[in-house]
C-alpha cells in the first residue's frame, strides 16, 4: 500500500469549470433556447390507482397557443427503464399513485400550456388501492402488477432479494443473548435544486436531446431504444447539471414526451417539471421496514445476523429494494430476505447510495442498543464488529475502516465524552454517537480520447455529465498526471453523444472508477506517439523517454530535453490516444469505508436537535482532489442529517394524495441546521483505483443517519426506531 | 364508480397558488372534498386578464430597458426568457429555494416571486452583473476557492444573498452569513463551503 509520488493528484484544485459556475455563464439544459421552442407541462393523475375511461382534449387544443396534446391512447411509447416487473409507458392506464403522467401539452408559452392542462377532461373509474408495503402483502390486496405486489422481475430484479452465508443456525446457538427488534425508514425525495427538464429538437429523422441526466451513453440508449430508433440517430447532450442524486439516471419518461411533442408538432419542445412534479412524479428513497435478530457473545462480538424486511417501491419497480447496511461489519452467519413491494404510492429508487443510509440506520441504531444493554461502549461494539472480509470471506482490495474509526474517534475526543445515555442533568442534553458505512468501489468499462495538439495542449474528450462531483475537474487531473502535462494546459469536452465515448454515467459512484483508468490508458497510447516522434530528435530510444511538466527527457539524463510543443512541432496534425478499458477484480472485492461521529444537544422542552459537532472519517482509497472530495463528504452527510431529523414524503391515508410535496414542507436541511463537517481522509493506495483511488460520492450518507440516531440516544437515553427523529417523536418519548 | 376530473371550474395555476400543488389541486375536485359541481365556473377566459401586458422601465445591472410583459410574467422569467440572463436559475418557482434570488434596489429578492410589472423604476443586480470587465467580484472569486459550487444551480442565488448581505454589512460573522443565506438551499449540502466564502470575501474585502 505504498503511497506513489504525484504532481496533480491529491492536491487542493479548485473546478476547472468553477468561472462558468460562478459568473451564470454554466448552461444547464433549462437554459437552452431554440428558436420556435414550445414548452411543455404535465398533467398528472390524482387518484392512487383508476382506469382512465376516456380523454376529451378538444377544449385543450382548441386554447390559442396549444400545439399538441399527447396522452396514452395517441403517445403509446414505452419507458422500459421506469419499470422492470410490468411494462410501464410514459402515459399509463390504468394510473398507479397520485402523480402518475396522464398527458402532456405542448404549448407557445409554459402558462398557455398549464392553463391547458386544466382543460383536458378526464374519466376515470377508481380502482381499489393500497399504500402501506405490508398491507399489499396480503393476498386479498389490490394487485398492482399482473402478478401482484411482491415485485418480481428478471435478472436483478428478483425478488425477494435474499443472501445467505454461513449457519444461522449454529451462529445463534453460538450467541449468548439474541435481540430482535424492528426499524423503520421513511421516503425521503432527492429533491436537487435543478428541476428535471428536457429539450428536444428533430432534424429530419436525428433526435437531439439536452438532457438533465447523469449520464448521457445510457439516456442515448435508453431513448433510441424506447423510441425504435438506431443509436446513430440520437443525440444526447449533458454540459453541466443541477444534480439528481439518483433520480437523473438513464431516459426519464419527460425526455419521452418531449421527443414525442417535438415530433407531433414539428417544433423544438422544452419540458419543465414544476418542484410538486419532481417530488410526486419522479421518485425518491424507497422506505423499508427492518425486522432484526441478532445473536451476540457477551463482549458485543456478533455471531449471526437474520434480516427480513420490506422496502415500498411504488408503483413500479426502476431499481433494486435492497438494504445492505450489514456490509460493513464482519458477520460469520448471515441470511437476509428483502421484499420490493408495489404499493400505489409515488414510485421509489435511488437516491445516493441507494440501498444504504436507511439500512445502516436500522442495524448501527440496534448493534448501538445492543451494545447498551450489554454494558459494552460503542466505539468497541463497532470496532470489535467492523468488516474485515467481504461477506466473511472474500478480502477487500484495500481496507482502512480500523483506522478511520480510531482517527476519527480520536479527533471528536469519544474516550473524554462518551457518557452514560441520558446523564446530562439540566435541560440541554448532550450526546455522541458514531455508525460506520461505505459504498461498494468496483472497477468497470471506461473509455477515453485524448488529443495532443501541436503546441503541447491537450484535449479531453469523455462522456461524464459531471453532476456536482466534480468529475470534469477529476478527468481533467488524472489526464494530468498520467500525461505529463500542466493541468491548465488540458482542455476537456464532456457529456455529448456525438462527439464524446461512452461513459457509465455518474451513479453508484462509478465516474472516477470507470472512466479514470481509460483516461490513463488513452494518456499512455498518446505518450507512446510522442516519444517515438521525438526519440530521434532526442537521439534516444523511445521507451528511454519520460514525458512531465510538458517536456519530453531522457529519463537517464534529465537535461536532454525539448518542450513538447518543440517535439511535435514538425507533425502537422494533433496526436490521438484512444481508450476502452474494463478492468476487473481478482480474487478482492472493494469498498470505500467511513466512520462517522456526532455530538447533539437535544432540547428537552422542544425536542429540538442541534448537531454540534460531526466528524466524517474516510478511505476512499488515494484523493484526486481534495477540494472536491471534501465537499462531497460534507454534502452527503448534510443530506443524512436531513433524512435523520427532518424529512418524509407524507401521505394522506384517506387520498392517497402526498401532502408535502414542497422544499419547505419536504423540510431538506438549510444553512442554518447544519455543522461543520470535519473531514478526515484516511488514504491507502488501493492496487485496482484510479491512482489508488476508490469511491467518494456515496460513501458519505450512508452511516450520517445512524450517527445522529445515536447520538439522540446517548444524549436522551431513548431509542428512536421510527425515521425522521422528528421534534413531537422527541417529546414524547423524553419526559422534562 | 365513475366520476369526472374536470379541470373545468378553476384554472390550474390558481389552484397552484391556492394549495401550492398542481396534482393536489386536481385531486382535490376529484375526490369529492371540493364538490366541482358547488365551485363557480369560471370561464376559460378568465386567465385573459393575467395575459394582459403592459410596459416596464428598469434597470438590469446598469443597463436601461423599456420592455413589454405579460402580467403573469415573473422577474425570473423577464429575466431569464427575455434578456437572457440565464445565470438566474428557478429551482421551485414558489419562493421556497433561493435559486432565483437577485438583487434589486440592495436587496435579496427571490426573482420567481416578483411579478415583471412590478419592476417598474427598480434596478436589479443579477450574477451576470458582478463581473467587471475580466474582474470577478471577490465573491465570486471566494466561491471558486472555496468550492461554492458543487453542481452550481444554486450558486448563483447563494453568491447574490451574500452579495447583499456585504453591501449592507461589510463585517459579518459567521452567524449572520449562516442567517443571511438561510433562504438559499442547497440540496448538494456544500453549506459549510458557502459560508466560508462569503466569510473569506469580507476578509478580503476589509
Amino acid at each position: 500500500m505504498a503511497q506513489k509520488e504525484f504532481s496533480v493528484v491529491g492536491k487542493k484544485t479548485p473546478r476547472i469549470d468553477a468561472y462558468e459556475r460562478v459568473t451564470g455563464q454554466a448552461q444547464y439544459t433549462g437554459d437552452v433556447q431554440l428558436p420556435g421552442m414550445l414548452y411543455a407541462r404535465v398533467l398528472r393523475s390524482p387518484h392512487p390507482h383508476a382506469k382512465i375511461l376516456s380523454i376529451d382534449t378538444s377544449k385543450a387544443e382548441k386554447l390559442p397557443g396549444v400545439k399538441a396534446v399527447i396522452h396514452h391512447q395517441n403517445a403509446q411509447v414505452p419507458w422500459a427503464s421506469g419499470g422492470h416487473t410490468h411494462r410501464r409507458y410514459i402515459f399509463n392506464n390504468p394510473v398507479r399513485y397520485v402523480g402518475d403522467a396522464v398527458a402532456a401539452v405542448a404549448a407557445t408559452d409554459r402558462h398557455i400550456a398549464e392553463d391547458a392542462l386544466a382543460l383536458i377532461e378526464v374519466k376515470y373509474e377508481k380502482l381499489p388501492y393500497v399504500l402501506d408495503a405490508k398491507e399489499a402483502l396480503k393476498p386479498d390486496a389490490p394487485k398492482i402488477g399482473p402478478d401482484g405486489n411482491l415485485s418480481v422481475g428478471p435478472g436483478n430484479f428478483s425478488a425477494p432479494i435474499t443472501e445467505e452465508w454461513g449457519d444461522l443456525e449454529k451462529g445463534f446457538k453460538e450467541a449468548d443473548r439474541i435481540f430482535e427488534d424492528t426499524y423503520i425508514s421513511k421516503h425521503v425525495n432527492n429533491a436537487q435544486l435543478e428541476p428535471r427538464v428536457s429539450v428536444a429538437k428533430w432534424d429530419g429523422g436525428k433526435l437531439t436531446v439536452w438532457a438533465s441526466t447523469q449520464g448521457v451513453s445510457n439516456a442515448r440508449t435508453d431513448i433510441a431504444k424506447d423510441l425504435g430508433l438506431p443509436l446513430s440517430k440520437v443525440r444526447v447532450i449533458c454540459k453541466y447539471m443541477g444534480a439528481g442524486f439518483g433520480n437523473k439516471n438513464q431516459a426519464q419518461d419527460y425526455d419521452l414526451m418531449t421527443a414525442v411533442l417535438a415530433k407531433v408538432t414539428g417544433q423544438p419542445v422544452k419540458i419543465e417539471f414544476t418542484r410538486e412534479d419532481d417530488f410526486i412524479g419522479m421518485h425518491g428513497r424507497w422506505s423499508s421496514e427492518q425486522h432484526y435478530k441478532i445473536g451476540v457473545k457477551k463482549d458485543g462480538t456478533i455471531t449471526a445476523v437474520d434480516l427480513d424486511a420490506v422496502t415500498n417501491m411504488g408503483a413500479y419497480r426502476k431499481q433494486s429494494g435492497n438494504l445492505s447496511g450489514t456490509d460493513f461489519y464482519d458477520i460469520p452467519n448471515f441470511k437476509k430476505v428483502i421484499k420490493p413491494v408495489h404499493t400505489n404510492t409515488v414510485v421509489a429508487a435511488n437516491y445516493r447510495a441507494p440501498a444504504y443510509p436507511q439500512s445502516v440506520f436500522g442495524f448501527a441504531s440496534f448493534l448501538d442498543q445492543i451494545a447498551h444493554e450489554l454494558g459494552v461502549n460503542p466505539y468497541d461494539m463497532f470496532l470489535k464488529n467492523r468488516a474485515r472480509l467481504y461477506h466473511h470471506k472474500t478480502p477487500f482490495s484495500s481496507n482502512a475502516l480500523e483506522e478511520c474509526i480510531q482517527e476519527g474517534a480520536k479527533r471528536i475526543g469519544w474516550n473524554d465524552k462518551w457518557h452514560k445515555p441520558g446523564a446530562t442533568p439540566g435541560l440541554k442534553k448532550h450526546g455522541i454517537g458514531m455508525a460506520l458505512g461505505g459504498y461498494p468501489f468496483r472497477p468497470g468499462l471506461g473509455a477515453a480520447t485524448i488529443r495532443v495538439n501541436p503546441d503541447g495542449t491537450a484535449h479531453v474528450l469523455v462522456g461524464v455529465t459531471d453532476i456536482g462531483t466534480g468529475a470534469k475537474t477529476t478527468m481533467a487531473i488524472i489526464a494530468a498526471e498520467a500525461l505529463g502535462i500542466p493541468l491548465n494546459q488540458i482542455q476537456l469536452t464532456n457529456g455529448d453523444t456525438d462527439v464524446t465515448p461512452f461513459c457509465i454515467g455518474e451513479s453508484g459512484s462509478r465516474a472516477t472508477a470507470f472512466t479514470g483508468p481509460a483516461v490513463i490508458a488513452a494518456a499512455e497510447d498518446v505518450r507512446k506517439q510522442i516519444f517515438n516522434i521525438a526519440a530521434p530528435q532526442l537521439k534516444a530510444k523511445a521507451e528511454d523517454l519520460e514525458l512531465k511538466d510538458g517536456n519530453v527527457f531522457v529519463k537517464s539524463d534529465p537535461s536532454q530535453k525539448l518542450p513538447l510543443s518543440k517535439a511535435l512541432s514538425r507533425i502537422g496534425s494533433e496526436i490521438i490516444g484512444r481508450a476502452t478499458t474494463n478492468p476487473t477484480f481478482k480474487g478482492v472485492e472493494g469498498k470505500s469505508f467511513a466512520a462517522h461521529f456526532a455530538e447533539v444537544e437535544v432540547d428537552s422542552w422542544t425536542g429540538h436537535v442541534r448537531i454540534t459537532r460531526y466528524v466524517a472519517a474516510h478511505d476512499s482509497g488515494t484523493i484526486l482532489n481534495r477540494l472536491t472530495a471534501e465537499s462531497q463528504i460534507k454534502g452527503g452527510v448534510v443530506q443524512g442529517i436531513g433524512m435523520a431529523l427532518t424529512e418524509e414524503l407524507l401521505i394522506d391515508r384517506p387520498t392517497a394524495i402526498p401532502l408535502n410535496p414542497s422544499y419547505r414542507d419536504a423540510k431538506v436541511p438549510t444553512h442554518l441546521e447544519v455543522p461543520e463537517v470535519e473531514v478526515i481522509f484516511i488514504e491507502p493506495y488501493d492496487p485496482y483505483g484510479t491512482f489508488g483511488g476508490k469511491v467518494v460520492g456515496e460513501p458519505p450518507i450512508t452511516p450520517a443517519v445512524a450517527t445522529v440516531a445515536n447520538a439522540i440516544f446517548n444524549a436522551t437515553g431513548k431509542r428512536f426506531k421510527v425515521l425522521p427523529i422528528t421534534p413531537d417523536k422527541i417529546l414524547q418519548a423524553v419526559q422534562v | 364508480m365513475e366520476e369526472e376530473a374536470k379541470g373545468k371550474g378553476v384554472s390550474r395555476r390558481d389552484f397552484l397558488k391556492g394549495l401550492g400543488g398542481g396534482a393536489i389541486g386536481t385531486a382535490v375536485i376529484s375526490t369529492g372534498l371540493l364538490d366541482p359541481g358547488k365551485v363557480e365556473a369560471y370561464p376559460t377566459e378568465s386567465t385573459g386578464t393575467s395575459r394582459g401586458k403592459s410596459v416596464v422601465n428598469l434597470k438590469v445591472n446598469g443597463k436601461a430597458y423599456r420592455l413589454e410583459v405579460e402580467h403573469r410574467e415573473t422577474l425570473a422569467e423577464l429575466l431569464r426568457d427575455q434578456l437572457g440572463f440565464t445565470g438566474t436559475k428557478i429551482g421551485c418557482n414558489r419562493g421556497e429555494c433561493g435559486a432565483c434570488t437577485v438583487v434589486i434596489n440592495g436587496r435579496n429578492i427571490y426573482s420567481c416571486s416578483q411579478l415583471a410589472v412590478w419592476m417598474q423604476g427598480k434596478e436589479i443586480l443579477t450574477i451576470e452583473g458582478l463581473v467587471k470587465g475580466e474582474k470577478l467580484d471577490p465573491l465570486q472569486e471566494a466561491f471558486i476557492e472555496h468550492d461554492g459550487p458543487q453542481c452550481g444551480f444554486c450558486t448563483s442565488g447563494q453568491i447574490m444573498s451574500g452579495k447583499a448581505l456585504l453591501l449592507r454589512n461589510p463585517s459579518p460573522t459567521e452567524a449572520q452569513v449562516k442567517r443571511a443565506l438561510s433562504g438559499n438551499l442547497c440540496r448538494c449540502g456544500n453549506y459549510n463551503r458557502e459560508v466560508a466564502a462569503v466569510m473569506a470575501a469580507a476578509a478580503k474585502g476589509r
